[in-house]
């Protein structure tokens, strides 16, 4: 059987599309082939910044081949009064291509009805592919695609080129003005021109030979190996970020690396400053001495193999100079004036519209977090750290090389505090207080920082919430999502035992101090919207939606929910854990009408199955209490939406004293009639019921557990 | 190669390949995207390719001729191709070989880069060009101009004229470079970028520029209803130019400046759709 190659060739790809683009290309390709029985080998998917390509192997040549029974008319509407098919009959023979005397009666559920059998399948893969491939073209998914010349059809970038080969047999594809042929190209500038692929398994290597790595992973490998080898070559190591490799890979067809340097004086900024210049702006590789500082050296990976390396090299060199001259500039300039002085320049820095300034903003901040010291217990040190921290909170928005560098918040205010001679313990507070920045950076070390970051996202969720700002659907204008995400993770992180509303309610209380109202509403709507948050990061460690339903019913504090639907995950993998919860929810639904104050009167107890279930009460309640104790032990704080760093012990014991109540619950629910007349009976076991519930609710609102 | 060289290979470059070398528009804009020739021209089923030197003024970039690169007056080389044709980026390559640049002995990349200007109510999707990490020139697809779709799609290539000529004469000041025998751009525009930053930035009149902005957006509406699409064009690039200069003086706050781009969207956006009728009024009486 043939193989099939199928290559896309476009002018350049935005790098963060090169492996999204080539994953969708081989899931396009791979369910059309299905939909369209054409059994095949293994796919594999390539992609460089010029071509998105799959090598399907040993394609069917004919799609499968199969009867398809469809039913037509009832036998009873099938003949005339003369045993002549009717009208109905002939009409549905000739529409499935079958003489009416080649109908079957065959006997279903609804009666008897006629049949027709019918051979489909078998159609040439290669009359299949020129529409498949047309359309996977056409509707291949992203995220923003474009339209070029006179082309109506969108896709990333301009098609510039399109390869199709079944064998040594060309497809005939057409699509955005373009015609497939046997032709590819081969490296821009080492290999111009046409290259003719003779077979689709020579797809690779032809390539190879023209200067270009098609495939992403071995393309990654050979980049990172050419970064170290020059590095290497003066002694030294270029600093691993997986972000950066992923995107130089995705920015050349095949990897030269370049060492440069610059001057050793741009060493006195700090390294992140460096850093920030050469992987954001640059994409350069910063290089160190072996584990230790940085050094005045880069790798750039050049896309071409140049005959001269030294003229390239002056070139990376040059740009490089030229912005960290402007990065120092701003160095020198930011820290003539304190970090005190800066933070006047926030009242010219709008939050956003009726919310007033950064200033105003920041003030209320720090009530925030004055309001949280006591229930947080921070010790005389933090209190001290605090106060040092919060004049200067977010001061360095009003200096220079934020404002040129605005992924440097933080990280400039800790460099300037400690310039200016505060403790590392108050550069690291002011740095963490605004982490996490996105959903993969760190989170606040230092319970200060901690403080500031929750303080800060609580002011910005209730300020928008407040004033109509809250995005809709998928978009997240104001980054309320990214916010709130951080916020919870922050809270876990701490694992903080005081509820998201605590933090919110502080925060609506600041909001107060500057004469604005924050509705009782805007609170309740902020904490769904937080709660959502917790939902789907547990949701990202594969806790199912229901166990997370339960665990964070009641909006405990972040970490007790946490703790809880990782507990209750556990435990649903027992298996009498579903009978358990289904009897748990008869006992809820009657103990719903218990009256709220009722204490249990063993007394009242009037039929033998009614003690047995109040004994089994404290073992249960126990049983709980000792879950609980064991998620709190094993299961420390950690980032949410990443999975807890250990994992829990087994759950075994401690669930089968919980679950000792299964029996006298199930004797009591089916035995005992509740609804008696006798007000004070009746009022007594509901009572019973509700003390059943609420010890087995301390786990969570069971009843919200799938399959109840 | 000098200076004006450059501007001159460029030209007859461009020239050869079916562009009209226009003369730079004599009203003050940011970008020569602004002009008639490429914002009015890139609307409609004509095609069209234009090519020039584009003098542009962006007052919030001046540095007191500081900073190497940034000025508040610069030139483009800008080229606007429509409809894009295929093979844009082999013929923008050959284009390096004229002024000297042989990309195969360079990293030239195109990196991704999209381009939105909201004043014109445009967007397009493109890269920047890099040689060696230096970005040399922007090249964009524009998807919607004043709020249009554009059909067919015109592409535009804009070089940084001073960044190219300080990489070929190898000096690290665009006021280095020479413009031509015996000339520097530093003789010829050092006192222009000084006096003018120190306008910009400390002695504009805020008051005037509110009023003549205002004076300018009264004007252009009161052209566009009379179908005078092209006057009150030029009354558009001078009210975004009196909000430039507004912007530079840091006399707006995050709202204000927030408003006065809508309004000079409004602007764009209704100058588009008053071409676009012009152009099919005149397509009838044809």
């Amino acid at each position: 059987m043939p193989d099939l190659l199928f290559e896309i060739g476009t002018e350049e790809l935005p790098s963060w599309y090169v492996t999204q683009g080539r994953d969708s290309l081989a899931a396009a390709l791979g369910s059309a082939l299905k939909e369209a029985r054409l059994a095949h080998g293994e796919i594999a998917a390539f992609a460089t910044p010029r071509r998105l390509a799959v090598l399907v192997s040993s394609l069917a040549q004919h799609s499968e081949r199969r009867s398809e029974k469809r039913r037509g008319p009832a036998e009873g509407a099938a003949f005339n009064s003369e045993g002549k098919p009717t009208r109905a009959v002939l009409g549905f023979a000739e529409a499935n291509g079958v003489a009416a005397s080649e109908l079957v009666v065959e006997e279903t559920d609804k009666g008897r009805y006629l049949f027709a059998l019918k051979e489909v399948g078998g159609e040439p893969a290669s009359e299949l592919l020129p529409a498949m491939l047309r359309s996977i073209v056409e509707s291949l998914p992203a995220p923003r695609k474009m339209r070029w010349g006179e082309v109506e059809t969108g896709f990333v970038r301009p098609v510039s080129w399109l390869v199709a080969l079944l064998g040594n047999e060309l497809i005939d594809v057409e699509v955005a003005g373009v015609k497939s042929g046997r032709c590819t190209r081969g490296h821009r500038f080492l290999s111009p021109g046409q290259l003719e692929i003779t077979e689709p398994l020579g797809y690779r290597q032809a390539l190879r030979d023209a200067f270009v790595l098609v495939d992403v992973d071995e393309r990654r490998q050979a980049t990172w190996e050419a970064v170290r080898a020059v590095a290497a070559s003066e002694g030294l190591e270029p600093l691993e970020d997986e972000k950066l490799l992923d995107e130089v890979t995705s920015l050349v067809e095949a990897p030269f690396a370049v060492l440069g340097s610059f001057d050793d004086g741009y060493l006195e900024l700090p390294d992140e400053v460096l850093s920030t210049v050469m992987v954001h702006h640059q994409r350069y590789f910063p290089v160190r001495v072996s584990g230790g500082e940085l050094s005045s050296r880069f790798v750039s990976v050049s896309n071409n193999k140049v005959p001269d390396i030294a003229v390239i090299r002056r070139g990376y060199e040059r740009v490089l100079a030229g912005r960290l001259y402007d990065a120092r500039f701003f160095w020198d300039a930011d820290r003539v004036k304190s970090l005190s002085q800066h933070a006047w320049g926030l009242s010219g820095i709008q939050f956003h519209g009726s919310l007033g300034s950064m200033a105003e903003k920041v003030e209320r901040v720090g009530e925030t977090a004055h309001l949280l010291v006591a229930p947080l217990k921070l010790d005389e040190a933090e209190q001290a750290v605090l106060s040092q921290a919060l004049p200067i909170f977010r001061a360095d928005l009003g200096s220079g090389m934020v404002f040129e560098f605005p992924e440097l918040e933080g990280v400039m205010a800790r460099a300037y505090a400690v310039a200016e001679g505060m403790g590392a313990s108050v550069g690291g507070a002011l740095e963490d207080g605004v982490r996490p920045k996105g959903p993969d950076d760190r989170l606040p070390a230092n319970r200060v920082g901690a403080l500031l970051s929750v303080a800060d996202r609580c002011d910005k969720l209730l300020g928008f919430f407040a004033a109509g700002k809250r995005g809709s659907g998928s978009a997240d204008p104001f980054g309320l999502r990214r916010d709130a995400s951080g916020l919870v993770r922050v809270l876990n992180s701490q694992g903080w035992g005081e509820t998201p509303r605590v933090f919110l309610e502080a925060a609506a209380r600041a909001y107060e101090s500057v004469k604005v109202t924050v509705d009782e509403s805007v609170i309740d709507d902020v904490e769904r919207f937080v709660w959502d948050r917790v939902a789907s990061l547990l949701a990202e460690e594969g806790i199912g939606v229901h166990t997370v339903r339960a665990a964070t019913h009641g909006g405990p504090a972040v970490i007790m929910a946490a703790r809880r639907a990782h507990l209750l995950h556990g435990m649903s993998r027992a298996e009498e854990f579903s009978s358990f919860t289904t009897l748990y929810k008869r006992a809820a639904n009657l103990a719903d009408r218990a009256p709220d104050d009722l204490q249990v009167e063993p007394k009242l107890f009037q039929v033998g199955e009614e003690a047995p279930l109040h004994r089994a009460l404290p073992l249960v309640r126990k049983g709980i209490a000792e879950l609980i104790e064991l998620g709190r032990e094993s299961l420390a704080p950690w980032d949410l939406g990443h999975g807890p760093n250990t994992s829990l012990p087994p759950l075994e014991a401690p669930l089968a004293k919980v679950l000792q109540i299964k029996e006298p619950l199930d004797a009591f629910l089916d035995n005992v009639f509740v609804m008696v007349e006798d007000e004070a009976v009746r009022r007594n076991r509901l009572a019973l019921l509700r003390e059943v519930r609420d010890a087995l609710r301390a786990l969570g609102s069971l009843e919200e557990l799938e399959g109840i | 190669m000098r200076f004006q060289d450059l501007i001159l290979s460029l030209d007859r470059f461009w020239a050869n390949h079916g562009c009209v070398i226009a003369t730079p528009h004599d009203t003050e804009v940011g970008a020569g995207t602004f002009y008639p020739t490429t914002f009015l021209r890139s609307l409609g089923p004509r095609p069209w390719r234009v090519a020039g030197v584009a003098p542009s003024r962006r007052p919030a970039d001046g540095r007191y001729g500081d900073n190497p690169y940034r000025f508040q007056y610069f030139f483009q080389y800008q080229v606007v191709l429509k409809p894009s044709p295929a093979d844009v980026q082999e013929v923008y390559l050959q284009s390096l070989y004229q002024l000297g640049i042989d990309p195969s002995r360079h990293d030239i990349r195109f990196v991704e880069d999209n381009w939105e200007s909201p004043t014109l109510g445009a967007w397009g999707l493109g890269w920047e060009v890099w040689m060696d990490g230096m970005e040399i020139t922007q090249f964009t697809y524009f998807q919607q101009v004043g709020g249009v779709d554009c059909r067919p799609v015109p592409v535009e290539l804009t070089y940084g004229l001073e960044r190219i000529a300080m990489y070929l004469q190898g000096v690290s000041h665009g006021f280095e470079v020479e413009a031509a025998p015996g000339v520097t751009m530093g003789d010829l525009r050092k006192q222009f970028e000084l006096q003018h930053s120190a306008y910009n930035f400390e002695h504009s009149d805020p008051d005037l520029q509110r009023k003549l902005f205002d004076a300018f957006e009264t004007e252009a509406q009161r052209l566009l209803e009379l179908e005078l699409v092209y006057p009150a064009y030029e009354f558009v690039m001078k009210a975004s130019h009196a909000f430039n200069l507004l912007d530079a003086r840091g006399v707006l706050s995050q709202t204000e400046r927030q408003n006065y781009v809508q309004r000079l969207r409004r602007l764009s956006e209704a100058s588009a759709r008053h071409y676009l009728a012009s152009l099919e009024a005149e397509s009838e009486a044809a």
